[in-house]
């Protein structure tokens, strides 16, 4: 019987948060923090740390456009962030499949 | 959470983002269709009254008062959304583009002296290219109708040369009626349909 392998699902892509900003990350071309804070539902104060972390691991690129009180945050994808987002999404689905009893034959 | 859950989120933020991405843009069109527009036929009296060469060199105003008004619409729409997806900067680099070309165009034409011959239908056709392609990006239709129509329409002004050269403006202000005035206002009333 061959050993089956469990998807690696990314931690940091796990949090509802972080999954969010991405998704609406990949599925623009940039997004403003304002903009994500709106869309998540969620405060400055956590955004800011959802987005700080994503940066940290090279998920999304920010940029500040403008001058003084103007001045706003700006957010991009990087290639390593949607590569690694469409990635969980890939091993969410193959877990997805082993979770549903009809199919788990098929994939387990 | 399941990874059912986490399949829900990435579904739900995906549809509430591509949802009403592109309802923006609504007075772009406008901005630079009657400027443009208004000058040509300022341009056409003014050739009409004095028939001086100064006359020739009013288009350059399009780019003074369309500019302007271009980035005042971008950033009030910027400042209602807060996001710019990959569809609206395509669209924007194109007629940056196109904007630029026809200055070029402009300026290399009236310095070569065949002003007269060219210039007119160069920036009718690239008004209906912008608007066709425009209208392809974003599936509304009646830019991309309207961008053929003027398109065809900009071998017209061609027919006007020597003496009758000024009939020209009056043929490129009608087809950039076509070209930006008509389905801006359409492409304006859909969009206020849409965010009621």
């Amino acid at each position: 019987m061959s050993e089956f392998k469990f998807p690696v699902i990314n931690p940091l892509l796990h949090s509802e948060l972080r999954l969010k900003i991405m998704v609406a990350l990949d599925s623009l071309e940039s997004a403003d923090f304002m903009y994500l804070c709106r869309l998540t539902d969620s405060t400055r104060g956590n955004v800011s740390i959802q987005i700080a972390t994503l940066k940290e691991a090279g998920y999304i690129e920010v940029s500040k456009m403008g001058l003084g009180r103007l001045s706003h945050t700006v957010c991009h994808i990087t290639r390593k962030g949607h590569d690694a987002l469409s990635a969980y999404e890939e091993n969410l689905r193959r877990l997805f499949q082993c979770e549903v009893p009809n199919s788990a034959e098929k994939v387990c | 959470m399941t990874t059912n859950d986490q399949l829900e989120i990435i579904a739900h933020t995906r549809a509430e983002v591509m949802g009403s991405k592109e309802l923006t843009g609504e007075n772009l069109f406008l901005a630079w269709g009657y400027p443009t527009a208004i000058i040509m036929l300022l341009e056409f009296a003014a050739l009409m009254w004095w028939n001086e060469d100064w006359c020739a060199w009013l288009w350059a105003g399009i780019p003074l008062i369309g500019t302007p008004l271009m980035i005042y619409f971008l950033n009030e729409d910027y400042e209602r959304t807060r996001r710019r997806t990959l569809n609206q900067n395509v669209i924007l680099m194109m007629w940056v583009f196109i904007g630029f070309t026809c200055c070029l165009g402009g300026f290399a034409m009236g310095i070569a002296g065949v002003y007269h011959q060219c210039l007119f239908p160069l920036i009718s056709l690239m008004c209906g290219m912008g608007c066709f392609m425009t209208g392809i990006i974003l599936h509304f239709r009646p830019k991309t109708v309207c961008g053929i129509i003027s398109s065809m329409l900009s071998a017209v002004p061609l027919f006007f040369q020597g003496d009758l050269w000024p009939w020209q403006l009056l043929a490129t202000a009608v087809i950039v009626t076509i070209a930006l005035i008509i389905p801006g206002h359409l492409f304006r009333r859909h969009i206020r349909q849409n965010m009621n």
